[in-house]
């Protein structure tokens, strides 16, 4: 079984760079890690960075996960190439560009395309935000599913997720203590439906609502409540479509051995207990 | 506060009575959509419930006694030593009959005015319920916490809330926030160009449950007057919503208790952030817009 530890970065093509830059540091509140001709890493907590551009396609959307050690990593591919997935041993370059010591590339079910990476650097120095959004780190992400059954298969005994709650046939599922780090979304095609920062406390998130409000910038979530993780949050929109939330409470499963995962209805009071309604986001499953 | 005390003057805002052009109409806003209990209709006042005294808000038609607030007195005697405070610096103040007492609910009541006109009630055993607060709808109000009043003469209204042992905790601009417990403030004087109520808050469970009835307020279609947002000074998170004839009703939760620890007012400038953490405003409301 493919043990992931914890999600490492995410890697999104734009065919902009500057205005992903002015987003990221004027809005998102991140921190400029590097600025190369055709990269933009941007750091987001102790780890030297989690969120990376690159000029191009922005389709071309990865998603890393971090294993134990370079012995995880062959035992990973060789199950996945047992599976029938194509693994892409990463070049040293292509390792370096992630800033890691090795890493695999291969497709989930779906097509997402995702990376198994072994020693992510982090950084010395601690993150120091471009603007005061009260960003603690790079959390999780939801990954889109044509087919969320036989993807939460592939994520629980392929790797080793475990299934904390479902609303509907969704699943959020955890690698960790954390409640959920890959929440699986219904959706036509692959690709990654939103990308989470925690912040320190609600009253981050009321403020980047007030904040964004004012700068434009579409809200197309909240201010709500999951009433899943208990985490209060805020989604908008970024560059090149992709969803940002911000979110704060994420519960942690105190008990690995008896959890069992609670069902919750497909309907909108499963994913805002506030009483917020998505617009211009698409609900899991629509 | 004590001021040498062995106990306070003063205990609590204990009430509202608002007065009002429709009240059977404005009754239907407090019960249905802002949730609170309705438990009579006698002396031409509507009373509704929102914690365990028998009632904290009533409705009643605009008339020469229709609006005062009513605030909790320790005792019999402490209402001499306000009343003989309250003459000597020269505010009107005269003892209620029987029937304004019993319109109010409670045993012995001093009706006064401040500088601007506001009719305060100083009142003692206002009446309690044996059976517990059951609202009509899950807005999660747990207690009426406090007001909102206009102030035309900020300085003399400030003397008088002093002469009942108010103290100001914190100051936005000449907007003073007075403590009379434990907690940042109960009444709030914002100066401006008229006298009444601004609003009367009332304290629910948490941070949900302010978004709820945000969220709620939109649905119904409710003006929100102001909020959500967090008042830096006492940390309270507040949600204003307009109700009848301009009244404001408010949700509130987290204020910061001071806990009887010496305290020096802090001086924050009349700008929106001093009134906002959040980066809320009040588009209509002057007195809650920093515009003075």
């Amino acid at each position: 079984m493919i043990q992931l530890k914890d999600v490492s970065y995410v890697r999104l093509g734009s065919p902009d760079l500057e205005s992903a830059e002015r987003f990221a540091t004027a809005c998102l509140g991140l921190q400029i890690a590097q600025r190369g001709k055709k990269h933009l890493y941007l750091r987001s907590d102790e780890r030297a960075h989690t969120l990376c551009y690159s000029e191009g396609d922005p389709r071309d959307q990865t998603v890393g996960f971090e294993v134990a050690d370079e012995a995880s990593l062959q035992d990973a591919a060789s199950t996945l190439e047992s599976l029938g997935h194509a693994v892409h041993a990463g070049s040293a370059q292509e390792a370096e560009q992630r800033k890691v010591k090795a890493f695999i590339g291969f497709c989930d079910p779906t097509g997402n395309h995702i990376e198994l990476v072994v020693r992510p650097e982090r950084s010395g120095r601690r993150y120091f935000a471009s603007r005061d959004a009260g960003i603690t780190g790079f959390s999780h992400i939801g990954l889109n599913s044509t087919d969320p059954a036989r993807d939460e298969r592939f994520w629980t005994q392929v790797c080793n997720a475990r299934v904390s709650d479902r609303i509907g046939d969704i699943p959020l599922m955890r690698v960790n203590a954390i409640h959920h780090t890959i929440a699986l979304v219904r959706a036509p095609k692959a690709g990654i439906q939103h990308i989470n920062h925690q912040v320190e406390n609600s009253d981050d998130v009321l403020r980047s609502y007030y904040f964004l409000n004012e700068r434009r910038v579409p809200i197309v979530f909240g201010p709500g409540r999951h009433p899943t993780s208990g985490a209060r949050f805020l989604y908008f929109r970024g560059p090149d479509g992709m969803i940002f939330e911000y979110s704060v409470g994420v519960d942690e499963i105190e008990d690995e051995a008896t959890h069992r995962p609670r069902q919750f209805g497909f309907e909108p009071a499963s994913f805002c207990m506030w009483g917020s309604k998505p617009a211009g986001m698409a609900l899991p499953n629509n | 506060m004590k001021n040498g005390r062995a106990t306070p003057l003063i205990v609590s805002v204990c009430y509202v009575r608002l007065a009002v052009s429709e009240p059977n109409a404005s009754a239907r806003f407090v019960s249905d959509i802002f949730g609170l209990q309705r438990v009579a209709d006698q002396d031409g006042e509507i009373a509704f419930r929102s914690d365990d005294r028998f009632r904290t808000v009533s409705l009643g038609k605009n008339s020469p006694d229709g609006a005062s607030v009513g605030i909790e007195v320790w005792d019999d005697k402490a209402l001499e030593e306000i009343a003989r405070r309250l003459r000597e610096l020269g505010f009107t103040v005269k003892d209620a009959t029987a029937g304004e007492c019993r319109r109010r609910y409670v045993q012995s009541a001093l009706l006064a005015e401040d500088a601007s006109g506001n009719r305060i009630d100083l009142v003692t055993r206002p009446t309690r319920s044996g059976r517990r607060y059951f609202p009509p709808r899950d807005a999660g109000i747990v207690e009426f916490h406090g007001v909102g009043l206009r102030t035309t003469d900020h300085v003399r209204d400030l003397a008088f809330w002093r002469a009942l042992g108010a103290e100001v905790s914190d100051w936005v601009g000449d907007i003073a926030y007075l403590r009379i417990d434990g907690l940042h403030h109960r009444v709030t004087l914002y100066p401006s160009k008229r006298n009444g109520l601004l609003y009367a808050a009332f304290e629910v469970e948490a941070l949900d449950q302010i978004m709820q009835n945000s969220y709620f307020m939109q649905e119904s279609q409710i003006k929100i007057m102001q909020g959500p947002g967090r008042e830096p000074a006492s940390r309270q998170m507040f949600l204003h919503v307009e109700g009848p004839d301009g009244l404001i009703f408010s949700y509130v939760n987290g204020m910061a208790a001071l806990d009887g620890k010496p305290w020096l007012a802090r001086q924050f400038p009349l700008t929106a952030g001093s009134l906002c953490d959040w980066g809320s405003e009040s588009k209509d409301v002057p007195e809650l817009s920093a515009q003075g």
